[in-house]
């Protein structure tokens, strides 16, 4: 029977960056997908016909550049249009919008307060600065704390280096950027309650937390990082839906040997003295490889896919306490024509770019304070976007597909299950929309609707955390997915770990996927021993 | 008009502390305080005949060991009494968690809920144990001021690194973790009883704007038990003759010393010349001057208040305006004509059940709820409540068979979205009886006299900018190095001679004469480099 080098278990985005690398540095790749597509939460799927809906991530800006250019990623047909604007509606027909064309937002952010015009050129230089200081730790395997290995230490040395280079005032802004609340972090910038309550929104995306919880101003960060053919801050939507991202790594993992099997859950890792030596598959098949990679999140991996006697306590301890609570959930709806926003009526361009719902920092802490007691928003936060205005393709002439992306939808509910409660949930939704668009009930062909119930079991994401594991500051670099164990490499010799549940974490960035293969293909020249 | 080395605005307890080191060490010193009686937030005042109220702060069991031995302040006459029992959390349910002082039985009380909390508890309190430790370090230490340009201070930010990194991988990297959590989820990770986890995450609340279900209250938890450890408990004090006694220990330690101190006396302005601070100026014009000015009064009313602003780097201003310090403590003392009879405090002797801490607060959920109405600008509807019976340990506090209680409610926020304090100070008082009354039923009834400080009342009778108690919350990005603001860790500040020694410095409060202490040392220092 053939024994391949690599076995990468999920074909999503990560996984399958991964898979590409370990094959172009020539090891034989397979790549094993539980679905029948691969992409994992990055996906297109026709699940109403003729409509094409970006079924849950839906839209792009943290991709590293580096994985576009190592994998080639250009040669296959990627292309990403950008989303131009940032529209919030406000309850009272006014409205809130950001261009890309910058005089035009400067106008607009006048018409509602003249300080903050000048606050936010100064506020997004700070952030840029910012994002360059951290932007090279997205590159970096994070050193282990504490230990006395000289590749650690050598490792260590570098990040304080780095911050240390930074310079002071930097580097006690990024302190406050790390700690703060996103409300308390903007409000030292602004006073227009709708600006600071959209962009606070960017900072809550997948957390399990209100804009005024501590720790929420770092992700705001996330919105400076990201980079498409080379303009900074820019997010934008691939032609095709999110699939064509995970299509392309896919086919430039084929371009260099990888093979993909879809269709082919993994049921377990198997170990034998404490050594990864391959997988068995739900049908009962068992492959044989050198080294076994988990796209799959930390959880599953080593609380289901694992052994336990292959484990010891403390490491499973730490696993379990690895927190994973889905917060988010999606619906995607096919539309009969476009729908009408009573504070810009008709067709514009606001909706070729990001309709935001949240008008204020009180409607979307009330969002929160729903879910930290078990129920999902009376009044949701909302990121909408129409794919269809920017990729005709994605829906028949004359109509469109909608994305919204929903918090909090907290995975425990206090009363029900989701899928009792997952079109109420729906309805919830629509009924918050439509307050803003009152048109939009009557142009809905097809709704689904996608819980964090629904990931867990669609995705096999754990308690649906589209980041396979919260982004706090207890979970990030040294201590993701847990102490003494953010280099990729586990417990298991031979097992590691590629998907966002690892250093950087989620954004299908890829670069957890890009690290994971570099410290296995180091291990694979020069086999250390990691266990001090 | 005497020459003095330093004048420090304002005998709070650190104020009172910096002032005694100094004379200690044979500066001469003069200490101006506002209000008749020296001691800030920490004093006792007979405000209802016969009855003596600790009228804002209650505990002194945080007291630096090495302040307390430095300065004598037993000799003095500072008495702590030990808590006992710890706590006490009574329930709606009339069922109880009693929490008493020795360590071995603790695991037996909670037993009574939980098998399995109770075979964790000693893990846990080992757990803390060496989370505090690994705290100390950075808590008994000046913060490095950061890096004024690359390769400058470097060996102070690496020796508070280094001794970081020489706690070994597995406490450093627990210590990391655990030190930005929310106090929720670090005790979900140990226990099932809620009103356990409650019990121990109210220590992670005092003073904060913040739920048990945000991040950083694992840090304010932590920073809680530096007073004395043992236990994950608290094992704070009450101090006899009330909390005034503590400060009144330290004013006769500092005028032993030779510090002098004038009280009933105002700073209506600090004196600059050239950047630099000369002395003061008293409401009534009276000009002192100084080698050295301290300011023990609170960042904010230092800089916005005492200080002509066109002195200060615009920069420097926003920063401080910045810090925040929403002030979410109110304070209810009561005169009690008996010892009110707690459901769940059964038995003969009430008092063993609450000598200590009662704790108001039966659920995680319940104490994040209080916080929730306080982000909405209303005070909760079913508060927090930490009370101390001071008169159990020391009748001396009330006549005979009567009794003083001490609640802190929380949340009461300074800034309310609808109405003032001043109108809803009785309301906030009757919401507390009542939901004392609910606990220990006919508590209502034997009130005397009844005295409720909002933080308006804070501030306006303290000094305190927006009521906060603690100068400034003490959330992520206002501890350590970023303590009192970013670049001046150090105790000195923009204007050369002006020292700051208050709660908002690092390590900041609650009693801990730590702020006080660390300046100190710092003038002390410069004071060489000076001569």
């Amino acid at each position: 029977m053939k024994k391949y080098d690599a076995i990468v278990i999920g074909g999503g985005h990560n996984g399958l960056a991964s898979a590409a690398y370990l094959a172009k540095a020539g090891m034989d790749v397979l790549v094993l997908e539980r679905r029948h597509l691969v992409g994992g939460a990055a996906v297109t799927e026709e699940i109403y016909p003729r409509f094409r809906y970006s079924v849950c991530s839906y839209v792009v800006s943290l991709l590293r550049p580096e994985v576009i250019r190592e994998l080639e990623l250009t040669n296959y047909d990627l292309e990403i249009i950008p989303l131009d604007s940032t529209c919030t509606p406000l309850p009272d027909g006014n409205y809130l919008a950001r261009w890309g064309d910058h005089a035009k937002t400067r106008r607009e952010i006048a018409r509602h307060s003249a300080a903050d015009v000048d606050a936010y050129e100064e506020y997004g230089k700070c952030m840029i600065q910012m994002a360059m200081a951290v932007k090279p730790l997205l590159g970096t395997v994070p050193p282990r704390l504490g230990s006395w290995n000289a590749r650690e230490l050598f490792r260590l040395a570098g990040v304080g280096k780095h911050f240390h280079g930074l310079g002071k005032k930097l580097l006690y802004d990024l302190t406050k950027l790390m700690t703060m609340s996103s409300a308390d972090f903007l409000n030292e910038w602004f006073e227009t309650e709708v600006l600071k309550a959209t962009m606070s929104a960017s900072g809550i995306i997948g957390t399990f937390m209100g804009p005024r919880s501590p720790g929420t101003a770092y992700v705001l960060l996330h919105h400076y990082m990201g980079e498409l053919d080379g303009a900074f801050r820019s997010w934008g939507f691939a032609r095709g839906g999110m699939g064509t991202i995970s299509r392309v790594i896919a086919d430039a993992a084929r371009h260099f040997g990888a093979e993909i099997r879809t269709e082919c859950p993994v049921e377990r890792i198997l170990v034998k003295n404490r050594r990864a030596h391959g997988v068995m598959l739900q049908s009962g098949e068992e492959i044989e490889a050198a080294t076994v990679v988990s796209g799959v999140d930390p959880k599953r991996t080593f609380l289901k896919m694992v052994d336990g006697k292959e484990l010891d306590s403390d490491f499973t301890d730490k696993v379990s306490k690895f927190k994973v609570r889905g917060s988010s959930g999606k619906v995607n709806l096919a539309l009969d024509g476009l729908p009408n926003f009573t504070c810009l009526p008709g067709d514009g361009p606001h909706l070729s770019g990001a309709i935001s719902i949240s008008p204020s920092i009180d409607y979307i802490e009330r969002a929160y304070d729903d879910a930290k007691y078990g129920n999902f928003s009376r009044r949701p936060y909302l990121d909408v976007i129409i794919p269809s205005t920017l990729d005709p393709s994605m829906a028949p002439p004359g109509k469109h597909v909608m994305s919204i992306f929903v918090q909090y939808a907290p995975y425990h509910l206090k009363d029900g299950t989701w899928p009792e409660r997952r079109e109420k949930f729906g309805d919830t939704v629509i009924d918050t929309l439509s307050e803003y668009a009152p048109n939009l009930k009557d142009l809905i062909l097809h709704r689904q609707v996608v819980t964090p119930w629904d990931m867990e079991q669609e995705f096999g994401l754990t308690e649906g955390n589209i980041f396979q594991g919260e982004l706090t500051l207890d979970q990030l670099f040294f201590f993701r997915p847990v102490p003494g164990w953010a280099q990729y490499r586990t417990p298991i010799k031979n097992l590691y770990l590629c998907g966002a549940g690892t250093h950087p974490g989620g954004g299908v960035m890829a670069a957890s996927g890009r690290l994971a293969a570099m410290e296995i293909i180091k291990d694979r020249k020069s086999p250390l021993d990691f266990s001090d | 008009m005497t020459k003095f080395d330093a004048i420090i605005i304002g005998a709070g307890h650190n104020g009172l502390v910096t002032a005694a080191y100094l004379a200690k060490a044979g500066r001469k010193v003069l200490v101006i305080e506002r209000r008749s009686v020296v001691g800030g937030i920490a004093v006792s005042e007979e405000i209802y005949p016969g009855f003596t109220y600790s009228t804002c702060a209650h505990l002194g069991g945080s007291l630096s060991r090495q302040v307390s031995q430095d300065l004598e302040l037993d000799k003095h006459g500072l008495k702590i009494l030990p808590l006992n029992p710890l706590v006490f959390a009574p329930l709606p349910d009339g069922k109880s968690l009693l929490i008493p002082r020795a360590p071995a039985a603790i695991a037996g009380a909670i037993g009574g809920f939980s098998k399995s909390d109770a075979a964790k508890f000693a893990a846990f309190s080992e757990t803390t144990g060496k989370l505090v430790r690994s705290l100390k370090i950075l808590i008994g230490t000046p913060m490095p001021n950061g890096t004024a340009r690359p390769g400058s201070n470097f060996s102070e930010l690496g020796g508070v690194a280094w001794k970081l990194h020489r706690l070994g991988s597995r406490d450093l990297q627990e210590f990391l973790r655990v030190v930005p959590m929310s106090a929720a989820d670090f005790l979900n990770e140990w226990f099932e009883t809620e009103v356990l986890k409650a019990a121990l995450a109210g220590t992670g609340l005092l003073g904060a704007f913040v739920g048990p279900r945000q991040q950083g209250t694992s840090y304010v938890y932590l920073h809680h038990l530096l007073g004395e450890t043992g236990t994950a408990f608290r094992t704070s004090g009450l101090v006899h003759g009330g909390i005034g006694n503590l400060t009144q220990a330290m004013a006769r330690a500092a005028q032993a010393l030779g510090a002098e101190i004038q009280t009933n006396s105002d700073v209506e302005r600090i004196v600059t010349k050239n950047g630099k601070a000369t002395g003061v100026v008293l409401r009534g014009g009276t000009e002192i001057s100084a080698a050295t000015v301290v300011s023990n009064a609170d960042v904010k009313r230092t800089f916005l208040t005492l200080v002509e602003p066109t002195f200060l780097d615009p920069h420097f201003l926003l920063q401080v305006r910045n810090i925040r310090s929403r002030g979410v403590v109110a304070k209810i003392n009561l005169a009690l004509d008996a010892l009110p009879r707690f459901k769940g405090a059964g038995g003969n002797d009430p008092a063993a059940y609450l000598g200590g801490v009662i704790h108001i607060g039966p659920t995680i959920d319940y104490l994040e709820r209080a916080s929730d109405d306080a982000k909405y600008g209303r005070f909760s509807k079913q508060p927090f409540l930490e009370i101390t019976i001071p008169s159990i340990a020391d009748p001396s506090l009330a006549p005979a068979g009567k009794h003083v209680m001490s609640v802190w409610m929380q949340y009461a926020p300074y800034s309310l979205r609808e109405g003032t304090w001043d109108r809803q100070r009785d309301n906030l008082g009757n919401l507390v009886v009542d939901l004392l009354e609910e606990y220990a039923p006919g508590l209502k009834n034997s009130i005397l006299h009844r005295q409720v400080l909002t933080p308006v009342d804070l501030e306006q009778t303290f000094g305190l900018t927006q009521g906060h108690i603690y100068h400034a919350e003490l959330a992520l990005d206002q501890v350590f190095f970023m303590r009192p603001a970013p670049g001046w860790a150090r105790y000195r500040t923009p204007i050369e001679n002006l020292y700051l020694c208050g709660s908002g410095t690092h390590p900041g409060g609650p009693i801990t004469g730590l702020p006080g202490f660390l300046a100190a040392r710092q003038i002390l220092k410069d004071f060489q480099k000076r001569t």
